[in-house]
């Protein structure tokens, strides 16, 4: 089932008088149940902009936001579905202790001051934070505060999360806490629009990518998809030593290029007879060539930048 | 509503008391204008002038003073607040709706305004032994001044929310304050009575001078239109920060202050 529908969002600044700014032009995906769609694009291709019209704190020119099939600019009870963190914003009150932004924020979704209180204990614990519960919001970490920011999101049980570069300043552990959450978030059945700068955490976490550049989609599949449409079809050898001059002038017979302890074997179909050369030297790895998000982020941003618009 | 209510209530207290030194001084700061307007007079003329009643309209009418300029700055002074602190889209996010989680939290800052200036005012009013006199019927026109204050508290927040940085602007607003609710309106006649009459919070304003410092019973009438009259402009505040809301929404600029 679908949490979040988006169809062809558009939204047009008036920058001055006589100047028109198009921040989206084109914006359409889904997000299901249990699925993390990672948002990506370069800074103003217009990520914050679309984020804030799914939140209703933008209004699109056209197209239609649906959050459990309603229209959060239209129907306030679609927002009882929507829980976000929202990037460059403190999204709590420092001078109050988390216990106490649980209890607040939980009221101000629409929920008793009991359940509230009762959900904001059992966050608290789950997000490792109970010993804090009673110290103010600004004396926490900086990843402190982002779970807490986390737990706050989360205190009416959304459907859908919006999670706007969720480890942005964070060290190290505290990214892998974060991480953990969002994987623990998606599983409980949780619909997550993620967006992050940090491509390696996108494509650790997502089901899905969205990248958008000068406002508008230019891709969006599974991840894996994605990353497998721009691998290499070429498989490399390592070996644990450096090959014989006999076995070296097999192998480039074969087509392979060979580079000290390792084999680049662009024809796929030669990769069991190049193997059988190799017998019985001591392998390090045989692995196909694999492009990561990054790279993929990269050369789709370059390829639409170079293509006439 | 009534949970959202005390949620505000709960978190502006919490807000104003966190550091203890700063809420003293607030209450310090409170405490010693009430007491200076307790002796001021004394010093001024000596302690054979008798002021009889005319001390107790000055301190209610300061008191009153000070609640309606609290309410008037209110709504604008929690968007910019908020934006410094980076919640204010949480607010907006909210399923009750802008202008019920601004009206809701302006109500609970009132509230304990009011609370602290009357605590501070009957211990005052126990340490110098002279007890001011409330006549009971004075919450009426106030329900109809603290309203129109409301209506025009939301629209001085729809300026903030589509004009950003208005600080400026609010010192004007003062004046106008000053203006609106010191104007004997209840005393014009012809079609200046009229005009009166539409002027936000005067009438009310002008009920409250009857009470307090002419002793005069209260104008039912008078009250009536003092009410309408609150309600008419709360109704239009709220109308122009619903505006507001959509407008800034349309033109993406919500946060950024």
């Amino acid at each position: 089932m679908q949490v979040l529908e988006v169809q062809h969002l558009q939204k047009t600044y008036r920058s001055s008088r006589k100047h028109l700014t198009t921040a989206v032009r084109d914006v359409s995906f889904a997000i299901a149940q249990q699925e993390v769609l990672a948002f990506l694009g370069p800074n103003g291709a217009g990520k914050t902009t679309t984020i804030k019209m799914i939140a209703g704190l933008i209004l699109p020119d056209r197209g239609e936001v649906k959050i459990n099939g309603l229209n959060p600019h239209r129907e306030a009870q679609a927002l009882r579905s929507l829980g976000a963190v929202l990037e460059g914003n403190r999204n709590l009150y420092w001078r109050l202790t988390p216990i106490e932004n649980l209890e607040y924020f939980g009221v101000l979704r629409g929920l008793s001051q009991k359940v509230a209180r009762q959900r904001g204990r059992d966050l608290l614990e789950r997000f490792e934070l109970s010993h804090k519960r009673r110290a103010p919001v600004q004396t926490l970490s900086r990843g402190m505060q982002q779970k807490l920011a986390i737990a706050v999101a989360l205190i009416h049980e959304p459907q859908l999360l919006l999670l706007d570069e969720p480890t942005l300043g964070l060290d190290v552990e505290a990214t892998q806490t974060v991480k953990r959450l969002i994987r623990e978030i998606a599983s409980e059945g949780r619909a997550i629009l993620l967006t992050t700068h940090q491509l390696d955490i996108a494509e650790e976490l997502s089901d899905r990518v969205a990248i958008i550049n000068q406002g508008a989609i230019v891709a969006e599949e599974s991840t894996e998809e994605l990353i497998r449409r721009f691998s290499g079809s070429a498989y490399v050898v390592e070996l644990e030593q450096e090959i014989d001059r006999d076995r070296v002038s097999k192998i480039q017979n074969l087509g392979a290029i060979v580079n000290e302890k390792t084999i680049l074997i662009r024809e796929t179909e030669i990769l069991y007879e190049v193997l059988h050369i190799l017998q019985p030297l001591p392998l390090i790895r045989v692995e196909k060539e694999q492009a990561n998000l990054t790279e993929v982020f990269l050369q789709l941003i370059q390829n639409q930048s170079e293509s006439p618009c | 509503m009534l949970k959202l209510f005390l949620a505000e209530v709960k978190r502006s207290w919490i807000q104003f008391i966190r550091y203890p030194a700063e809420a003293i001084g607030g209450i310090f700061i409170i405490s010693a204008l009430f007491y200076g307007l307790f002796l001021g007079a004394t010093y001024v003329a000596g302690p054979s002038i008798k002021l009889g009643d005319r001390l107790d309209s000055i301190i209610v009418g300061y008191m009153l003073w000070t609640l309606v300029t609290f309410v008037l700055f209110d709504i604008a002074g929690t968007l910019q607040n908020e934006a410094q602190t980076g919640t204010l889209e949480q607010l907006f996010i909210s399923p009750f709706g802008a202008p019920r989680v601004f009206l809701t939290r302006a109500i609970a800052n009132l509230m304990i305004q009011f609370i602290l200036i009357t605590t501070i005012l009957l211990i005052i009013m126990s340490l110098t032994g002279r007890w001011l006199s409330f006549p009971p019927t004075l919450i009426l026109p106030l329900i109809a001044v603290i309203l129109g204050a409301y209506g025009l508290s939301f629209a001085i927040g729809s300026l903030a929310l589509l004009l950003k940085r208005i600080q400026q602007l609010l010192g004007i607003f003062q004046f106008a304050l000053l203006f609106l609710l010191t104007v004997p309106t209840e005393t014009w006649t012809g079609s200046s009575k009229v005009l009166g009459l539409l002027l936000p919070m005067t009438t009310g304003a002008g009920l409250l001078r009857d009470v307090m410092a002419r002793q005069q019973p209260l104008n039912l009438p008078q009250l009536g239109l003092a009410w309408l009259n609150g309600g008419i402009y709360f109704g239009l505040g709220l109308t122009l920060f619903r505006f507001a809301e959509r407008e800034t929404k349309r033109r993406g600029r919500l946060g950024g202050y």
